[in-house]
């Protein structure tokens, strides 16, 4: 094995490079020839040019709850993530059947015959009680039942390499913008490994994200619908993510002070008067969407928005009212919801899920909180967590207090033993968690983007690895498929 | 396009040449002060800060009238709205809200300015080595106005950032020779022709004016040259007659002229049929005043016809309220 690769210990993890006899994986021998012979004086090099890259850009995000230093650079190992063809052909099969099974989900809730809790796949009050079921989005339907037009599924491998799906994300993904920018800056700083690989590119998204919100347009608009991006402004996190796709589709990012709702029609103020609108990728959250059904403090939204969408007038993406597909205590049922809605067996595995409003299910993970990591349901982004295995007493007997006074707003997994990826700390290579999330688009068809956004806990032993917690990134490589069919 | 939009680039032009002129008057009195005595110091800051309208703010601080204060302030007070860091700092979050309109050269270029400005030690630059500052200054200022010369497309987002560089710049010029034109009154008339010729250094025209001067000592010159140059690009009158250029393809195929392009013709024509030996006679400061509330004017016109035009509705939707007193 190369240099770089000499003394690199895979540990008792799936390892995505090494194999479990310390051999190198075929599809990462090129990469490992590649990279291997580079002193710790060219990473340094490359590593100063990658960073350049990135802070010249401007590309940023924003940490809470630190005092000082709220714009960082999300930190891109160099290492790049490698998916063969075959593997990826599963992963897509698996992707495209669980989005479409969701949409088919959250289609039926609210504007279909809600067959799926008349037939008891899932229990009534579960939805419910969802925080994220919504009931103003009732009877506002989405052309093509495209209600998750975007949606991230994060996947990991466990420690048998099985790619499983952790988490669904189907109300404002963000993550995209990366996938594009780590693409980039790998293609400038280490152009060289790319001749070896046949790497499927990414930046087809932003074409694909504005075709799929074309066909989303209410039937009354032009064959050249508008489209905007709504954002809550520069001071958002994911501004630049917002900035970016507005950029890469060529359309117009708007706040909500730019857009005006007269008559449920709504239109955006331009120097020449107003112009109507037609569809609004929005990446503002239910709540704070429009003053008038929502929470009414919110100046993020605009008032009138969703009569304009009950009316017809507009398609607001991703829908309103998908955070019930999410909830993580309906993740549980949604390998249930493909046999029913596809009449399928899930492509992909979930993860052990135990439900604490079972008072069984419930005294079993109080036992246990030690082993099981406990997720809030109704959040994303790694808020809110516990992992037992890694947390103090205090934490869990805080944990313990609050499951017991809201069973429902907690669920219990088995925790997945996320596989590692070789990563540089420093001068040398170490084992780090990763896992992958991949963006799914439906239009009038569902589409994977290849790849992902490869997320790594840039932490040793950490398990975390979403950007608000201390991770970092790699960019993904998804192997073409060789024209003669033979192996990747 | 969006008018928030439009007005954040139109700000952000604005801003660039502030924080660039800024720079430029700072060079420029720094270094003419050099060899005066002390009382003229004092009284020649006071002045600068007052051209800028910042003479209030300052005395707020109550800090004495010094090179070194009045530096600080003009340069690196984050408080000081008008100082240069501030300036930077607002134009980087006018570029950054119109990020999907611009270039990514031109990005680049007002973000890393925005950087390097926070990793110098400033207060430090200010004692020690200030005209290589203000040459920084200068410099930065002028690739961001490289970059978005040859990477902009020349659609609207590009004509209201020039609209608001050059309306900026005219502004500033008449600034520029306010503050020498008054250094010159309280000299008395041993100011002498190098004083202008600083001023004409710190417009990056001496060469320009040497060429179509000669060897001319005349304080009229300079000013007329300042003033009514057709072709020097810091002129007062080449800047009007460029901000024309952009206000009229603003409005395609208009057959009547907007209110912006009336406000502005007309003091251009104002500024065109002057004789200049009449002005040095007359009061210079107050023709000067003049001037600067003509584009004073122009910017407002600007504000309320393409910034707030759709308000009407508001109006209509939500009752009266700010918008209708705005056009009151």
């Amino acid at each position: 094995m190369a240099e770089l690769f000499a003394g690199y210990d895979p540990g008792a993890f799936f390892d995505e490079v090494v194999d479990a006899d310390g051999g190198v994986r075929p599809h990462y021998r090129n990469l490992v020839d590649r990279l291997g012979g580079l002193s710790a004086h060219q990473l340094a090099d490359l590593e100063r040019l990658r960073d350049e890259s990135f802070r010249q850009a401007g590309i940023t995000f924003t940490v809470y709850g630190e005092g000082e230093g709220v714009e960082r650079t999300f930190p891109m190992d160099l290492v790049p993530r490698i998916i063969p063809a075959d593997e990826w052909a599963h992963l897509e099969a698996g992707l495209v059947q669980r989005v479409t099974a969701l949409n088919r989900f959250l289609d039926d809730l609210y504007v279909g015959e809600r067959a799926v809790l008349r037939d008891g796949i899932v229990p009534r009050w579960l939805v419910l009680t969802s925080a994220g079921f919504e009931r103003e989005a009732y009877g506002i339907a989405v052309p093509h039942g495209a209600r998750c037009l975007v949606a991230g599924i994060d996947i990991v491998r466990g420690a048998d390499g099985t790619y499983t799906v952790l988490e669904d994300n189907l109300r404002n993904p963000s993550g995209i913008s990366y996938v594009l920018e780590n693409r980039s800056a790998m293609t400038r700083v280490i152009p060289r490994a790319f001749a070896d690989h046949l790497v499927r590119p990414v930046d087809h998204y932003g074409p694909a994200l504005l075709e799929a919100l074309r066909r989303v347009a209410p039937a009354r608009a032009d064959t050249e619908p508008t489209v905007v991006v709504l954002t809550p402004g520069v001071y958002n996190s994911a501004y630049f993510e917002h900035a970016f796709l507005a950029r890469q589709m060529g359309v117009e990012l708007v706040e909500a002070r730019d857009l005006v709702v007269d008559d449920h029609v709504v239109s955006m103020r331009t120097t020449h008067g107003l112009r109507r609108v037609d569809v609004i990728y929005r990446r503002v959250d239910d709540a704070f969407l429009d003053p008038v059904v929502f929470r009414p403090d919110s100046v993020l939204g605009v008032p009138g928005l969703m009569s304009a969408a009950r009316a017809g007038n507009v398609t607001i993406a991703n829908a309103v009212g998908n955070g019930v597909a999410d909830d993580k205590a309906v993740y549980a049922f949604v390998p249930d919801l493909i046999r029913y809605y596809l009449g399928a067996e899930p492509v992909l595995d979930s993860v052990p899920t135990y439900l604490l409003w079972d008072p069984d299910q419930r005294a079993a993970c109080l036992d246990r909180l030690d082993e099981l990591v406990v997720k809030p349901v109704a959040e994303s982004g790694g808020y809110g967590m516990l992992i037992g295995p890694s947390a103090s007493d205090a934490e869990i007997a805080a944990m313990r207090a609050r499951i017991e006074a809201d069973p429902r707003g907690y669920i219990a997994q088995e925790v997945v033993a996320l596989s590692r990826h070789p990563t540089l700390v420093d001068d040398h290579l170490e084992g780090r968690h990763i896992d992958l999330r991949p963006f799914v688009l439906c239009g009038d068809k569902v589409e994977v983007i290849p790849g992902g956004l490869t997320r790594v806990a840039l932490r040793r032993g950490s398990l975390v690895v979403n950007s608000s917690q201390g991770g970092g990134s790699k960019d993904t490589w998804v192997l073409a498929a060789p024209p003669d069919g033979r192996g990747a | 396009m969006l008018a928030r939009h439009a007005e954040s680039l139109f700000w952000a032009g604005r801003q660039i040449e502030r924080a660039q002129d800024t720079a430029r008057m700072l060079d420029v009195t720094y270094h003419g002060l050099l060899e005066a005595p002390p009382w003229e110091a004092e009284r020649s800051w006071h002045d600068l800060l007052k051209v800028l309208w910042l003479d209030q703010p300052f005395a707020a601080l109550e800090r004495p009238v010094r090179a070194g204060t009045v530096s600080e302030f003009l340069v690196l007070d984050p408080t000081n709205p008008g100082s240069i860091v501030s300036s930077v700092a607002q134009a980087r979050e006018n570029v950054r809200a119109t990020r999907e309109l611009i270039s990514t050269e031109l990005w680049e270029a007002v973000n890393s300015f925005h950087l390097e400005l926070r990793a110098r030690n400033l207060r430090s630059e200010v004692e020690t080595a200030p005209h290589q500052l203000y040459q920084f200054v200068k410099r930065s200022c002028q690739e961001i106005a490289g970059a978005a010369d040859e990477t902009m497309p020349r659609d609207e987002g590009w004509r209201f950032l020039m609209l608001g560089w050059t309306l900026e710049r005219a502004e500033m010029t008449c600034r520029l020779l306010d503050v020498r034109y008054s250094q010159m009154v309280s000299a008395g008339a041993s100011g002498g022709f190098h004083h202008w010729l600083r001023t004409l250094q710190s417009a990056s025209g001496s060469e320009a004016f040497r060429r179509r001067y000669r060897a001319s000592t005349e304080p009229a010159d300079v000013v007329e040259f300042l003033l009514l140059s057709r072709t020097f690009p810091r002129s007062v009158l080449h800047c009007l007659i460029e901000a024309e250029g952009h206000l009229r393809r603003l409005e395609p195929g208009a057959s009547v002229r907007s209110r912006p392009q009336r406000l502005l013709g007309r003091t251009k024509a104002d500024l065109e049929f002057h004789d200049t030996h009449e002005l040095l006679q007359g009061d210079l400061h107050v023709f000067l005043d003049y001037l600067l509330d003509g584009v004073r004017r122009v910017a407002e016109a600007v504000a309320l016809q393409y910034f707030r035009a759709s308000e009407e509705l508001d109006v209509r939707a939500f009752g009266p309220g700010r918008a209708a007193a705005e056009i009151a």
